[in-house]
């Protein structure tokens, strides 16, 4: 019995992932309903829930997948027999499971039970039968509290304080007595207890963590959702997903994101037809595209609508500012483009031709700027419309290069280092092209460096998306590819404007980020100024 | 008023009790490049990253400490900021109540007490200059 409970665990976890996936295909499928490689992976997800399913006796779970699957096959097998209508159908399939799943298989509610015999036997009948007895879920499913069954509450303080003691056991490690020798048994008992620890206080600090692509997956139903009720067809896309970033963060932008999101559907991604005579592909784009620069975390909403309404925010300007057409004329497209940021542009823009445009956008502000973060915006018209968010890092954890210079430990973002070599791999020539991070720390040289490092990075600071440089230089030991979680650097060492961050290794020690962009690989060195 | 006294090169100082946030033995304090002479680097504690400043080359001016008794980590919080503080003998709390216009006390002992506060520590350290190599 206990086995099965434990199993049952994990069915409840794997299936949240196979149907949070299966959403995903559904959404794909939706706008290609030939693609057969699409319905075998919506096949596959739909097969493995009905096979784990099986074994627990879940017998309404594995009815309806197994009906669900006997449509896959057929879509897989002939093309053009998805009518309209059988992905919604799928998506109601996927609704009832999510359900089912999170209620043990159980149904009790009659409704309930209604439309889940309803929609076993549209699954069991022809697709072509669809379009005379289609029942849909009307509403939302009774007490449906499924969604949320991978997820629980914890108060953000309580995972601090566990953060606080995790780390005062361990530097309990420390003051560890002498131990005599014949205790060696003890001495690696402690050893392994350490280790242990080591590894809670690390798990414990990504409980702060979520990658931005699980959080954009929040986003991708709504999006269909959204989209099929302004009659449009969008794709979303993420760039970037594994960057991660503090949950506390990213919960805060999850209204923010809606409401720019909401925007973009209604009012900048156009209708098929009309994207078509634009000379634009029918399905209209929004892209989330996430990066770290310096010490931001990047966000990037865009979309390829029609863009902002210039004559709109210039009328705003002429009438609500009583500045004149020069004065316009002179601002920024920031500038411009801002005003819709404005309290009273909303109200304004009510009555306007861009009617929604700016509702609520002085909201999304006050969300951004209360993370201390900034909000910018870019538009052309026909072109679409581009949101930068940029926001302070407070934790994030990433994979660095971890070396010593003298006695500084020092980390440069494994995504930046191109290649590693051995000291004496490369001839005496190439060594002029090294440049001198030793001197530049101001580390006296006393032995031979045992490694270069080849590091590539951004021309500019301050774009997600440029040329690339490359700086080579030598380090007395490599200490390896480690994870660390990344703190902001304080007041004091942000005057250097050398760091990235402050990286935490899973050990406890400190590792200091170098920006590779920054001044410090300046060829200058008198250090005085930028 | 209850302050935290400690000695830093012969000199005796005394920070309000109240932001003083701990006092924790010696841990492993890491190094960082491109910083003053008095910055001694960072430590990580409790979740928390720590500034680490010698007392006697910040208030003093001179040279690293010489003639530490104890290597205690003096923890100080006020107004959301924080500092660690390293000084040469700690002294412990003392209540003071007769702190003249120029800011100095005299104790018990007849010693001289000068009160300064965490902001004050903090406007020194942050105009020093920073970005040059730390010579080691």
């Amino acid at each position: 019995m206990v086995d099965l409970q434990k199993y049952k665990k994990i069915f409840i976890a794997e299936s949240g992932k196979y149907l949070k996936e299966l959403d995903n295909f559904l959404i794909r499928v939706e706008h290609n309903p030939d693609n057969t490689a699409l319905w075998k992976e919506i096949h596959g997800k739909i097969h493995s829930i009905k096979g784990m399913a099986k074994a627990l006796s879940m017998n309404n779970i594995t009815q309806l997948s197994h009906a669900m699957e006997d449509w896959c096959s057929l879509f897989q097998r002939e093309t053009g027999k998805v009518e309209p209508g059988v992905i919604q159908l799928f998506f109601d399939g996927s609704k009832l499971l999510k359900f089912l799943v999170g209620r043990n298989d159980e149904i009790s509610d009659p409704e309930n039970r209604r439309w889940y015999a309803d929609l076993v036997s549209s699954f069991r009948g022809h697709p072509s039968d669809l379009l005379k007895n289609a029942k849909y879920l009307k509403a939302g499913l009774k007490d449906d509290t499924s969604e949320k069954i991978d997820h629980i509450r914890v108060k953000y303080s309580l995972i601090e304080e566990l953060l606080g003691y995790a780390q005062e056991t361990l530097f309990l490690e420390k003051t560890l007595p002498p131990l005599s020798r014949e205790s060696t048994a003890l001495k690696s008992w402690i050893d392994h207890y350490t280790s242990m620890l080591k590894g809670l206080y690390f798990r414990l600090a990504q409980l702060r963590l979520m990658s931005v692509g699980d959080f954009s997956e929040l986003f991708a139903v709504t999006i269909r959702n959204l989209a099929r009720d302004h009659n449009k067809q969008v794709d979303f896309r993420i760039v970037g997903g594994d960057l991660q970033a503090d949950i506390a963060l990213l919960d805060r932008l999850r209204e923010p994101f809606i409401h720019l999101i909401r925007n973009s559907i209604a009012h900048g991604i156009e209708t098929a037809e009309e994207r078509q005579s634009a000379g634009k592909t029918p399905m209209g784009l929004i892209q989330l595209e996430a990066g770290k620069v310096g010490e931001n975390l990047c966000l990037k909403i865009r979309d390829d609508g029609r863009g902002i309404s210039r004559e709109a925010i210039t009328r705003y300007l002429q009438n609500n500012r009583s500045m004149t057409d020069e004065q316009i004329a002179g601002l920024s497209d920031t500038e411009f483009f801002g005003t819709i940021f404005d309290t009273d542009f909303s109200s304004a823009a009510e009555t306007s031709d861009i009617a929604g445009r700016g509702i609520g956008m002085n909201v999304v502000v006050q969300a951004i700027e209360y993370l201390s973060g900034t909000i910018t915006i870019a538009s052309q018209p026909d072109r679409g419309t581009e949101f930068l968010i940029r926001l302070p890092v407070s934790l994030s954890v990433v994979y660095t290069i971890t070396f010593k210079i003298g006695h500084y430990m020092l980390s440069i973002p494994t995504a930046n280092v191109e290649s590693i070599d051995q000291m004496g791999s490369i001839g005496s020539f190439k060594k002029n092209e090294l440049y001198d991070l030793g001197g530049r720390l101001g580390v006296r040289k006393d032995k031979e460096y045992s490694h270069i490092m080849n590091v590539m990075y951004p021309e500019s600071k301050n774009s997600l998306t440029s040329g690339q440089n490359q700086i080579k230089f030598a380090v007395d030991t490599i200490i390896g590819n480690k994870a660390v979680m990344v703190l902001p650097v304080g007041e004091l060492l942000a005057k250097t404007r050398a760091f990235g961050g402050v990286g935490i290794m899973e050990n406890g020690d400190i590792t200091m980020l170098l920006d590779p962009g920054s001044r410090l690989f300046d060829s200058f060195t008198d250090g005085e100024t930028l | 008023m209850e302050y935290f006294t400690f000695k830093a090169d012969d000199r005796y100082w005394g920070i309000d009790a109240q932001f003083v946030h701990r006092v924790i033995e010696r841990m492993p304090i890491a190094r960082v490049p491109f910083v003053p002479a008095c910055y001694l680097g960072l430590i990580y504690y409790r979740g928390e990253l720590f500034d680490v400043v010698d007392a006697v080359n910040l208030l003093s001016g001179t040279t690293r400490s010489v003639n530490r008794k104890d290597a205690r980590i003096v923890l100080l919080k006020w107004n959301q900021q924080k500092l660690a503080l390293i000084p040469d003998e700690i002294i412990g709390l003392v209540w003071f109540d007769n702190i003249k216009g120029d800011g100095t006390v005299y104790s018990h002992k007849n010693l001289t007490v000068q009160i300064i506060t965490p902001a004050a520590m903090w406007d020194l350290l942050s105009e020093l200059s920073y970005g040059r190599s730390s010579k080691i």
